[in-house]
């Protein structure tokens, strides 16, 4: 049993399926996407107990009892900071890896909601942009992380 | 010519003379509210304006309660074409932003007019006739409301989705209006805004669907999925021309999840399969697996021995020796010969594979009287064209459904891989979802064009240029529509010979260079290596001559004595002073660092780069970008802004770390580990600045990306003297 954004689903896939595909093909929920397959680009990060993860290389069968957050499940109603953020700089080009960006930089925030722009390189390297949004990607999460700063 | 040379070259930058009026043409919907269409000429239109059966390339529509639609025909890939084509729209309209919806259009030609989406061509091609269809159905909802007031349409005016009385301070929603509008003639000539009106143009407009992408929602062509539809996965036959000789299936078969394994021959058009053998499965993930279980054995065919390594240095022998002359003026033998100093180089590039972060993906369904097709994709006509001819059926009875492209950049203006997906639905009977593996992207790609260029240039004793040689060595992308191209022929090489520099004595030439792969367009395509060239050769003449490089460039600009090349002139040289001034160029810097300089004009823009860089050892960092721009009237700042960010990602990728590699017929590279194209801590800081322009607007998709490269091997030669000719120039710094 896995808790997908609040939600209990049964794992009825063979037991190496990473993470990615029980999400995509088996229930359907498409905002987490794959670009390689490797843990090389980021398209597929979801938070796993709040961790930012590469969905593409978690073996679903691992995940026995775990929390899992994807973009469809940040927030309700697009209010996360970063969401509001990524619409201020209007960040996406073809936006296709911008769920693998916004929830890689949730859970960067989530551990540390004042990141240097060293800080900001070091995690979010692991995501590819390959339409190069990565200036905008930069300012907003400074600007999210500016409102987390003032909601404590 | 082949009928595919001139379907496609047609298709990929499609010249509609502007000077041609568009057909306006209006009705009344059933539901009530108003239909706005434009009718190309040459793109017939179906049928009169009538409610029911109205169908024009319908751009426009605005339902009885205001809510307008604009519909796009050109193909989203990130670029921001269906924002910057829909406020266009709206402008002339005076409609609400918040109350338009863009969709994309599915494809349709004859309604649409081309919607092959490349060559920096939409907005170029489609801005007037967007702002007259707009333009059109405003006045039509003025005149309802001046019938309605019965006042003179002077009285009123368009104001926010509304029309406003001047007098009486009135007001009419255009869905109120839309009823009556509807049954109005369609103004002839309908009157445009003046620029200091605009509101939407030159704006920062938004992108109309970022909120769907920052909540997970935007589908893509991975993403179409049908009710009882299966997954596949595929691998190809990894030698181009390569058959399958022997398959063992066994392993495959026997994994649960797994209904078929499908052998696809190659099919020989330009956009048809390589062939392979595909896995269709309950899941991904099992067609994946599956495909790795697969026991394959390949006749590789004639393109076996196929090695980049070899071909480069066999391409630079190639222009290293006399090749086949393209163009001349003047008499450069005698300048050569007359020269106080000559100056040469050689520069090379390697092949490039889009690898845009979504791979090729498409849902097919064929069914016996239609063929449905979801698809990322720049090319529906394409796709339709291609299922077409291979099932025998009309082109009509295949529907296209274009999804929004994860990027793209050239790639997916080939269809192969909808092919394939078609192919597995016709054997299966089942809708199939076919996502190639990142692996598979990078290994059967339509590759840029791996090259080699050779320039000698003539000086006299002031510095001045008096003779240019250009010999240039690449597969060109007419081998992909004729293999037997054995040189790049005139229509690839006239980029050289037309470059707006002041050259009176000139000679281009054309070296061998069969091609032993499948060429195709990637994002702004020979301007990547022309662009290094000239750039490059320039800063090397420059201080050949003893001069700064931006004095330099004027002069060679200014000995353009042709007249029809003086606006490109003046243009290139606006935009170079912008990014000199803009980036303080030829200030002093710190010791091992260097400012670069190059402005390359291709796809009707301008564009030139000023880069800056540190270099310790072989460590390079990118500290800033200034990009100076002249695209014309700008449409969206903030979406031009974004797409020269992308160029600079783009071409500072190709320019330092990305080539494909081919050894023993097929692509060594598999994944991004070993294609590493740019991450965020390389990120440079990049400023914009764009020339205030009453140019019709033109595109910049691809502009950006030709003058980031010699710009930066400039600022590496500024830096430290190392002059670097070979790109990717990283692998090769010692
Ligand atoms: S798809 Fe998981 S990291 Fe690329
Ligand atoms: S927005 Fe296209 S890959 Fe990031």
């Amino acid at each position: 049993m896995i808790t997908i954004n609040g939600k209990d689903y049964e794992v009825d896939v063979p037991a190496d399926m990473p993470l990615l595909w029980f999400i995509r093909d088996r229930l359907g929920i498409k905002g987490t996407k794959y670009g390689c397959g490797m843990g090389l680009c980021g398209a597929c990060t979801v938070l796993i107990d709040g961790q930012a993860r590469r969905s593409c290389i978690m073996p679903v069968a691992a995940l026995n009892g775990a929390k899992i957050t994807t973009i469809e499940g940040l927030s309700e109603d697009a209010s996360h900071p970063l969401q509001k953020a990524w619409l201020e700089h209007n960040v996406p080009q073809c936006g296709y890896c911008q769920a693998g960006q916004i929830m890689n930089a949730a859970g960067l925030l989530a551990q540390n909601n004042q990141p240097s722009e060293q800080q900001i390189d070091d995690a979010m390297q692991g995501n590819i942009c390959r339409c190069g949004t990565y200036q905008r990607i930069k300012k907003a999460i400074q600007t999210a992380a500016d409102e987390l700063a003032k909601e404590v | 010519m082949k009928p595919w040379l001139k379907h496609t070259e047609a298709g990929k930058s499609v010249v509609v003379d502007s000077s041609r009026r568009s057909f306006l043409k209006a009705a009344s919907l059933t539901s009530g509210g108003l239909m706005m269409g434009i009718t190309l000429p040459g793109f017939a239109a179906s049928g009169a304006a009538s409610a029911q059966e109205y169908s024009p390339n319908a751009y426009l529509k605005i339902a009885a309660n205001g809510d307008t639609t604009i519909y796009v025909g050109r193909c989203e890939m990130g670029q921001g074409i269906s924002t910057a084509l829909g406020s266009v729209v709206a402008e002339e309209l005076e409609a609400d932003w918040s109350r338009v919806t863009v969709l994309q259009a599915d494809g349709d030609e004859d309604k649409y007019g081309s919607q092959a989406t490349g060559g920096s061509a939409s907005m170029r091609v489609m801005y007037t006739r967007m702002r007259e269809a707009g333009a059109a159905a405003k006045e039509m909802l003025v005149l309802a409301a001046a019938k309605a007031w019965q006042v003179s349409v002077d009285d009123c005016v368009a104001e926010n989705h509304y029309v406003l009385n001047k007098a009486t301070k009135a007001k009419l929603g255009f869905g109120e209006l839309t009823k009556v509008a509807a049954t109005l003639p369609v103004p002839e000539k309908p009157q445009l805004k003046e620029k200091a009106d605009f509101r939407y143009i030159g704006s920062d407009l938004k992108r109309h669907d970022v909120d769907l992408v920052i909540r997970g929602q935007r589908v893509y062509g991975a993403d179409a999925s049908v009710p009882g539809m299966k997954y596949a996965a595929i691998v190809h036959c990894p030698v181009l021309g390569g058959k399958l000789k022997s398959l063992d299936d066994s392993g495959a078969k026997a994994m649960k999840g797994v209904s078929h394994v499908v052998t696809i021959d190659r099919y020989d058009v330009p956009y048809g399969s390589v062939g392979g053998v595909a896995v269709v499965a309950d899941n991904t993930w099992t067609a994946q697996q599956a495909v790795k279980q697969l026991k394959i054995e390949w006749d590789l065919g004639p393109n076996k021995d196929y090695d980049t390594d070899k071909y480069r240095q066999q391409l630079v022998a190639n222009v290293e020796k006399p090749a086949k002359v393209m163009a001349e003026r003047g008499d450069l033998d005698a300048a050569l010969a007359a020269a106080n100093k000559t100056v040469s180089a050689t520069y090379t590039g390697g092949h490039l594979c889009h690898a845009p972060i979504e791979p090729n993906a498409s849902l097919v369904w064929v069914k016996p009287d239609q063929i449905e097709v979801w698809a990322s994709t720049q090319s529906p006509a394409d796709i339709q064209k291609v299922l077409a001819d291979y099932f025998k059926r009309d082109k009509k009875d295949v529907i296209v459904h274009v999804m929004i492209s994860g990027g793209a950049f050239g790639r997916k203006f080939k269809c192969d891989y909808v092919h394939e997906a078609a192919v597995l639905s016709a054997q299966t009977g089942l809708p199939i979802q076919l996502t190639w593996s990142r692996e598979e992207d990078m290994r059967t790609g339509y590759y840029h064009s791996i090259s080699a260029q050779h320039i000698e240039a003539a000086m006299d004793e002031s510095g001045q240029v008096t003779g240019w040689l250009h010999r240039a060595a690449f597969p060109s992308i007419a081998t992909l529509f004729d293999p037997s191209h054995p040189y790049a022929p005139k229509g690839h090489v006239k980029d050289i010979a037309e470059h707006p520099f002041g050259i009176v004595n000139f000679r281009s030439e054309s070296g061998e260079a069969p091609a032993h792969t499948r060429i195709g367009w990637y994002r702004a395509v020979y301007a990547i290596f022309y662009g290094f060239a000239f750039g490059s050769f320039a800063d090397e003449l420059a201080h050949a001559a003893g001069k700064d490089t931006v004095t330099f460039l004027n002069q060679v600009y200014d000995n353009n004595g042709n007249p029809k090349q003086a606006e490109q002139v003046a243009r290139s040289k606006a935009a170079l002073a912008l990014a000199a001034e803009k980036s303080g160029f030829g200030r002093q810097l710190p010791a091992g660092e260097g400012m670069g300089i190059a402005v390359h004009y291709s796809f009707q823009s301008y564009v030139a780069m000023a880069v800056h860089v540190k270099v310790d050892g072989s460590d390079i960092e990118v500290l800033s970008v200034d990009c100076a721009v002249d695209c014309g009237q700008v449409v969206n700042k903030d979406g031009a802004t974004a797409q020269m960010e992308g160029a600079v990602v783009m071409g500072m990728g190709l320019a330092l770390h990305t080539e494909i590699h081919f050894k023993d017929g097929a692509v060594t590279n598999s994944n991004y580990h070993d294609y590493p194209v740019m991450r965020i801590p390389d990120m440079p800081q990049v400023r914009v600045h764009f020339i205030d322009s009453d140019h019709e607007p033109t595109g910049l998709g691809e502009p950006g990306v030709g003058p980031f490269a010699p710009a930066l091997a400039n600022a590496i030669f500024a830096a430290t003297g190392k002059r670097y000719r070979d790109l990717p120039l990283k692998p090769r710094m010692t």
